[in-house]
């Protein structure tokens, strides 16, 4: 009973402990670094003023001695690189996507106001779009955009006061893959959990499918896929696969894969 | 909440794949989606879901007068409410042509075609009659909502018990669940919907739509059938201009459709019965499947609740009594009573000072109590009061003169009470503000 | 004391199956709770609670786009909706709508959404007693499965004293019709604080204590159970 006490308390535990674990909101995690002989040791260990800064992601909020948590999911760590002090984040499976600045998204035009496009995306205010923000559109030369064409774009600004803005050129002015998505293809939604997992590098769902057929794919944090393959039936094989693929473990999807292949 | 807008490649999509016979769920175009059928604890109560669109349905009664154009007949009323869980789109507390159509259709279905006998309902002619109520709400809506709601409203009709009644004379008896079991309604016969989705003007045809081929079909044919194939409802909306032999080989998908249901549906509400008679565990949380990964299930636990009292005790002991408040109410003039202190006004000094003439005042007429109240005295009270309430409204009226007014005011009562401190000029105030705080 | 709907509202057909066991010794235990999350595809998160035969049914949205007349500059706008079974949402709906309102604003943490709108519409499937604390869980359960952001969880337990001053938890709809007193605390995860309580009925001091002690306890269960739930969610991930 006691022990158990504690563990719904959450009781204020070890953040390093937790991590690959499930994680409540209100639960307390102490960080290393708190502790007076630990970071003595850290400052040895690194030979002089720690560089960057420990990072408190998604779902985490500074709070007390250490960090709070605020969704319910999977503690995640990322150790120190260069330049950061290592970052812990909440791995959840929501729906519903909060935009994110520099967050790549498909968005869907609704309207076109003067200047700008007004772009759902999924979030709770539309986002803003420039006819400018296209590689090589000018005044005179604007971009072909209809309402409710799909657009994968790129957040510069989005932050809680604001209203999110989006545009389809990098820093530097080129495209990168980003515009108007083509006019045939599917589009469907899932989990941001599993747009996350999928846009991992060397994602083993995205490897498993790709020995099935060619098929474009294109991921929006906002939990939107967009897909294409040479067929309709191809294409939703490949949407229903992934679709399904939010609670299947990597055998049973290996196994669904396969039994794609035999047919 | 505005409903996520559907982009031009989806609807393209959508209707590429209609063309070559494909949906995107994998059905082929005359297949129905899955149909779960789960009961509650109580009778009456039934959860349809047709694929992920999940309706609730709930059967109730009530005694009620009749009609009087039909004395010997019960009522029926149906109520279906699209609940803001449904989908972002549905807002409360407005009626959108949707919720309209879907009401009108189902009483069309249901109440029209005569399925349940209204005059076995009857109780005393003309007097007392059962009001059979049905309750639909949508829970989740994924399309082909009205097919879930006439399946959700004749299961739930079929699984509700009335209470028993008997009529001796005049007197009506009811009874409860324990003294006499309740009785099912009388139903002849179950009548479904079958919805068909149309594209392309007619030329392609699918049996039960789901949300986004709703999204871009271009009509609606529904169609309410028994088993007996005995067509009991025919609507067809969206404008579309259909051909003699699309209506006849429609209906002619309804009755096998129609059949496959009304037999789960029989099945459906035999298992529960058997379970009930067993007095096996009934209601939704056995429907709740097991190895499902979202699902979880704890049984009965008991609370370690030994040492609460004691716990509860010891708060009490530590916890402070409440101070003991007198309240000793003063009667200023008849009418009027004072209970309590009141509170201490902050505001600058010369207000302060100003209170100070004014507890001077009350000081020279003394608070009347109810005991020796005298009418004379009281008078004389309230009239000075009266003149006292009037320099302070005027006051109170010429904002800014006031402030310069009135320090004048309080300097010669000042002068007046205590010359002493004349000599110390602006500080008096703060000091007697302090004084009077510690009082 | 609020009629059952069987008499305001016409008869349901009710089934009192339910019978509590005591083969537990003498301790007061909660009912069989079984809970689905993200059942419905619609809403960004939805959780089905059922604690003996009371069952709710949650759906959350959110943060999500929020009227103008109902927008809060700094903060998001919570709404609850509680939809009953029979009829449409009364006086005894709206005044528990306020109550497990309170209870969430006090929890969520709203001002990291600003402008935006979190909706939660609770729907009651089966009333078999405790009703509204399985309302207060069926709301946290779906709050987490939206994964909208929360400075604690929070639950609901029902407490019920019989005219001799015993008290039982969890009580069915028999049990609360027959108590003196019933009350229902909303009690947070940190420090087992209690949100909000309501209560019907009179009971002594120490009695409450009691009852807000031994929910207290009861608490500990379900938050026990929120997390294995939720363990298991996540457990192929």
């Amino acid at each position: 009973m006691l022990a158990r006490a504690v563990m719904a308390d959450g009781g204020a535990c070890e953040a390093q402990k937790r991590i690959g674990r499930v994680v409540m909101p209100g639960e307390a995690l102490l960080l290393p670094g708190h502790a007076e002989a630990d970071g003595e040791r850290l400052r040895l260990a690194a030979n002089g003023p720690q560089k960057g800064r420990l990072v408190c992601g998604p779902g985490l909020r500074r709070g007390g001695e250490g960090l709070l948590v605020t969704k319910c999911g999977l503690l995640r760590y990322r150790g120190p690189g260069s330049g950061s002090g290592g970052v812990y984040w909440v791995d959840s499976q929501q729906r519903r996507y909060v935009p994110v600045k520099g967050d790549h998204v498909i968005g869907i035009v609704t309207a076109k106001a003067g200047d700008i496009f007004k772009v759902d995306v999924g979030g709770s205010e539309q986002a803003s779009l420039s006819y400018l923000a296209f590689e090589g559109a000018t005044k005179r030369n604007r971009p072909n955009v209809q309402v409710g064409d799909l657009i994968y774009g790129q957040f510069i600004i989005a932050n809680k006061d604001m209203e999110p803005e989006m545009v389809c050129i990098d820093s530097s002015g080129r495209a990168n893959g980003m515009g108007v998505i083509g006019q045939d293809g599917f589009l469907f939604k899932v989990s941001l959990g599993l747009i996350r997992k999928l846009l991992a590098p060397d994602c083993e769902i995205i490897q498993d499918l790709g020995q099935l057929y060619p098929f474009e794919l294109v991921l929006g944090m906002n939990g939107r896929i967009w897909v294409k393959a040479k067929t309709i039936q191809q294409t939703l094989i490949v949407a229903n696969v992934l679709e399904a693929c939010e609670h299947m473990t990597a055998e049973q999807r290996k196994q669904v894969v396969a039994k794609v292949l035999e047919n | 909440m505005k409903e996520t807008p559907l982009s031009n490649c989806e609807k393209r999509f959508l209707l590429k794949a209609i063309e070559e016979r494909k949906r995107l769920d994998g059905r082929e175009c005359y297949d129905y989606r899955n149909l779960r059928i789960s009961f509650g604890s109580d009778y009456g109560c039934c959860i349809v879901e047709l694929g992920k669109t999940r309706i609730l349905g709930q059967v109730s009664c009530e005694l009620v007068t009749p009609k009087p154009n039909r004395a010997t007949e019960g009522i029926l009323f149906f109520n279906l409410e699209l609940s803001p869980m449904a989908s972002p789109a549905f807002e409360p507390g407005r009626q959108p042509e949707l919720l309209v159509k879907l009401n009108r259709l189902l009483e069309r279905c249901l109440r029209n075609s005569k399925c349940i006998d209204t005059e076995s309902l009857c109780v005393v002619a003309g007097e007392k009659v059962w009001q059979i109520r049905v309750d639909l709400h949508v829970l989740n809506h994924n399309g082909n909502l009205i097919d879930a709601a006439s399946i959700a409203a004749i299961v739930a009709l079929c699984h509700f018990r009335r209470p028993d009644v008997s009529v001796q004379g005049e007197e009506v008896t009811l009874y409860t669940p324990e003294e006499r079991d309740p009785v099912p309604l009388s139903i002849h016969h179950m009548p479904i919907c079958v919805s068909f989705a149309f594209f392309q003007q007619g030329t392609f045809l699918l049996v039960d739509p789901s949300e986004q081929e709703e999204r871009v079909m271009d009509g609606l044919l529904v169609i309410a059938m028994n088993k007996h194939r005995e067509i009991c409802t025919i609507q067809s909306s969206g404008g579309i201009m259909l051909l003699k032999d699309q209506v006849l080989r429609c209906s002619k998908i309804t009755g096998v459709k129609v059949a496959e249901i009304t037999a789960l549906i029989q099945k459906a509400l035999e298992n529960d019965q058997k379970v009930r008679k067993e007095g096996g565990k009934c209601g939704f949380a056995e429907s709740v499947p097991n190895q499902r990964i979202t699902a979880f299930k704890i049984e009965q636990a008991p609370v370690d609740t030994k040492d609460v009292q004691e716990q509860a005790e010891e708060i009490i002991a530590k916890a402070f009594p409440p101070s003991e408040v007198m309240a000793t109410p003063v009667l200023w003039t008849s009418g009027t009573a004072q209970i309590g202190e009141g509170l201490e006004n902050s505001w600058g000094d010369f207000e302060g000072s100003e209170r100070e003439e004014e507890e001077d005042e009350i000081a020279q007429d003394e608070p009347i109590t109810v005991e020796d109240q005298n009418l004379e005295t009281g008078d004389a009270s309230v009239r000075t009061r009266n003149q006292k309430d009037e320099t302070i409204v005027l006051s109170d009226s010429e904002e800014e003169d006031v402030v310069i007014l009135e320090p004048e005011v309080t300097n010669k009562n000042r002068t007046e009470t205590s010359p002493k401190q004349d000599t110390i000029s602006k500080k008096t105030g703060g000091k007697k503000k302090k004084k009077r705080a510690t009082k | 004391m609020r009629k059952r709907y069987g008499e305001a509202r016409g008869w349901i057909g009710a089934m009192e199956t339910e019978q509590k066991k005591c083969d537990s010794g003498d301790l007061p235990s909660l009912r069989r709770i079984v809970c689905e999350q993200g059942l419905l595809s619609r809403p960004d998160g939805s959780a089905s609670w059922m604690q003996g035969d009371t069952s709710v049914l949650a759906g959350v949205y959110g943060p999500s786009e929020v009227k103008v007349s109902k927008e809060i500059y700094d903060k998001a706008t919570l709404e609850v909706m509680l939809r009953p079974k029979v009829g449409l949402p009364g006086v005894y709906e709206r005044s528990r709508e306020q109550m497990i309102k309170k209870t969430c604003e006090a929890v969520v943490l709203g001002t990291l959404h600003p402008r935006s709108s979190i909706t939660i519409v609770l729907q009651v499937i089966t009333d078999a007693g405790s009703l509204l604390a399985s309302c207060l869980n069926a709301a946290c359960m779906g709050l987490m499965d939206a994964g909208l952001p929360m400075g604690s969880l929070f639950c609901g337990v029902t407490c019920a004293l019989d005219a001799d001053g015993n008290f039982t938890l969890d009580p069915t709809a028999k049990q609360e019709k027959e108590a003196q007193t019933v009350l229902t605390f909303a009690i947070d995860s940190i420090e087992k604080k209690v949100l909000m309580s309501s209560m019907k009925g009179t009971c002594s001091v120490e009695q409450l204590q009691q009852c807000v002690a031994a929910s207290q306890r009861a608490a500990d269960t379900i938050f026990q159970f929120y997390r294995d739930s939720a363990c298991r969610k996540y457990s192929k991930w």
